[in-house]
């Protein structure tokens, strides 16, 4: 198999609606050549428009598309060095494995012996080998994934655009493959462009996680980054599994107008002695570990403590947590502010004493 | 089962077996019984020359209404499975005629046809043309009742492949055209091999009207002039009522239904293998 070089995608500007729906507003982006990026957010938020529209098969309202620095924002899918991997596959179901993946081979009128040295290429990488004479009916959903991968496979070209591919697999089966695409991609070194609403399968795939929410970017950033820096609320809330906890700054007995203090739950401990005083609400064991549910005023705190815990339902608790580990955002805008205010700065200078609680000031 | 079957005897089985016997006795007249003659009506149609004449008609009339109505219902089906505006009302209107009685058409038809201020005869004075008597003339008379028959029966197949359509997911559309596949590509590879079973269906559908459909002979041309538009289903019907030569009749019947069975078995066997059905 042929190596190939990755493009890179530009998209600037780009605004789609459908009559008074808008799906994209003003998206501009930057996808690096030869890497994995993953488009991640809730249904509704225009990942799928905006790998439609990378495709060719939607034209953006206004804006425009570049792939490998060339404008295409008017050019027909066919002619913009992309292959695509469909949710629902769009295999043709009267033609066997092998017609399917060499189907846009004979469109292009390759001959014949070129199409078969591809042929068993993809088939080999694929594991389809022996399948390459069955009807997509007489597969089973991986297989049929994998004829689908096979198409874009034998197509070489520099751009893989995937909407949603894993989605009507089983769980076994999407980590599987989950691995496998991964690998596919590394080894013929193309860009590919994902499409997801499962942020485990963007945080586990992409090198970089374009995350997006009501038509717009929330956040461009690679797994790491964006679990450890959410730039707004909106990633803060749909990047971990549980969420980042949110709450207002009372809860450290500080007043602070406008800023909402975010913390993911295995940063909060249990101890003895802690700034913050609660009530255990809900014990729920996952095996490894276990999440608490505390309640402090009026806010549900989750914590996640490690191994088996003796907490009951109605226990008091006390909890603690590092000051590196809060995150500060402008209330009102979302965004993540650049330092923590200083009042948390100042109360956690005296941690040795704790944070008092606004009950007990 | 014993309900069903006493229906199906009494009035499919029965009569059919009756027809056959009865094309191997003559016909009852006044005081002569009706006797056992042998092949003898079946000779008597060899040598009928109206009896050629009706089926080579309805050969011609077979060879021009099948794939014509097949191939405008299917370009109707795929036109109206577009998004277009008013796209409700041209599939209404596509399938008028088959709401419409088959007399009633001809009515229409025979104000279209009517020679010097029939529709035509307008359009062609629009261009200096001379009067043309569309169902007088012997020449014109099978064509002009072939035109009513598609126009009656695509409509009706459109609906099948409309609903066909419908089925066959747009994403295929899509994955085609990433691979460069043009429309045509498109259409010759997957659409229409994916609608094979509904070719299979309607085309035997369209067998069957075309020896079926001849309720608008009775009113337009009455099988003339000379038998000119005449077809097996007509000329029964004229043999039975007409002459009432019940026995010829019968035969006659036999025939048809002979070849009807021989055709569409052939059409099984011949789309058997190009036929993907899901």
């Amino acid at each position: 198999m042929t190596s190939l070089s990755g493009k890179s995608v530009a998209l600037r500007d780009i605004q789609k609606s459908w009559g008074k729906t808008t799906a994209l507003d003003g998206v501009t982006l930057d996808i690096e050549a030869g890497k994995f990026t993953a488009l991640l957010g809730p249904s509704g938020c225009g990942k799928s428009t905006a790998l439609r529209l990378i495709s060719g098969l939607e034209a953006p309202t206004s804006g425009g598309i570049k792939i490998g620095g060339e404008e295409v924002t008017g050019t027909a899918p066919a002619a913009r060095d992309i292959a695509m991997v469909f949710q629902s596959y769009a295999l043709f179901p009267h033609l066997s494995v092998a017609e399917n993946i060499i189907f846009g081979l004979r469109v292009r009128g390759i001959n014949r012996s070129e199409r078969d040295v591809k042929l068993t290429a993809a088939a080999d990488l694929l594991g389809l080998r022996a399948l390459l004479d069955r009807k997509p009916s007489q597969l089973s959903g991986g297989q049929q994934q994998r004829v689908a991968l096979g198409r874009a496979i034998v197509a070489e070209k520099s751009i893989f655009l995937m909407d949603e591919p894993l989605s009507n697999l089983d769980a076994k089966l999407r980590g599987e493959m989950r691995e496998e695409i991964r690998s596919l991609q590394q080894r013929l070194g193309v860009t590919m462009i994902y499409v997801t609403h499962d942020q485990v399968e963007a945080v586990t795939m992409a090198d970089c996680v374009v995350l997006m929410n009501h038509g717009r970017v929330e956040q461009v950033a690679p797994p790491r980054q964006i679990y450890d820096a959410p730039q707004t609320l909106f990633a803060a809330k749909f990047i971990g599994t549980p969420p980042m906890m949110t709450f207002a700054t009372n809860m450290l007995g500080i007043e602070i107008e406008n800023v909402t203090l975010g913390l993911r739950p295995e940063c909060v401990k249990i101890t003895q002695v802690g700034p913050i005083r609660g009530e255990v609400t809900h014990v729920e064991y996952l095996g490894a570990d276990a999440m608490i549910e505390c309640r402090v005023q009026d806010t549900i705190l989750m914590c996640r403590v490690p191994g088996k815990t003796d907490l009951t339902s109605g226990s008091a608790v006390s909890l603690n947590f590092a000051p590196e580990d809060l995150h500060a955002f402008d209330s009102t805008t979302g965004r993540r502010l650049k330092h923590l205010p200083f009042e948390i700065e100042a109360a956690s200078a005296l941690q040795a004493t704790g944070f008092t609680q606004a009950d007990q000031s | 089962m014993t309900p069903a079957m006493i229906l199906l005897i009494t009035f499919t089985h029965y009569p059919a077996i009756q027809t056959i016997i009865n094309s191997f006795f003559s016909t009852a007249r006044g005081r002569r019984k009706s006797v056992f003659i042998g092949w003898d009506n079946y000779q008597t149609l060899l040598q009928d020359d109206v009896f050629w004449k009706v089926l080579i008609n309805n050969f011609w009339y077979a060879v021009w209404t099948i794939p014509l109505s097949i191939v405008l219902s299917l370009a109707m089906a795929l036109w109206v499975n577009d998004k277009l505006k008013g796209r409700g009302f041209l599939r209404m209107a596509y399938f008028t005629p088959t709401v419409l009685p088959l007399i009633a058409v001809a009515n229409i038809w025979l104000f279209f046809y009517t020679p010097g201020f029939g529709l035509i005869d307008q359009i062609r004075g629009l261009f200096g043309l001379a009067e043309q008597n569309w169902m007088g003339s012997p020449d014109t008379a099978l064509y002009a009742m072939i035109a009513v028959a598609i126009w009656k029966e695509a409509g009706f197949f459109m609906i099948f492949y409309l609903a066909a359509l419908q089925t066959i997911s747009p994403t295929l559309r899509e994955a085609a055209s990433i691979e460069g596949a043009s429309k045509f590509y498109y259409f010759h590879r997957v659409l229409f091999p994916l609608l094979m079973p509904t070719t299979l269906f309607v085309s035997i559908n369209a067998v069957i009207n075309s020896f079926r459909l001849v309720d608008h002979i009775f009113v337009m041309t009455e099988g003339g002039p000379n038998n000119a538009s005449s077809l097996l289903l007509f000329y029964i019907y004229k043999v039975a009522f007409d002459y009432w030569d019940t026995a010829y009749a019968a035969t006659l019947t036999v025939v048809m239904i002979a070849l009807l069975i021989f055709l569409a078995i052939g059409q099984f066997f011949f789309f058997d293998r190009r036929v993907h059905y899901k």
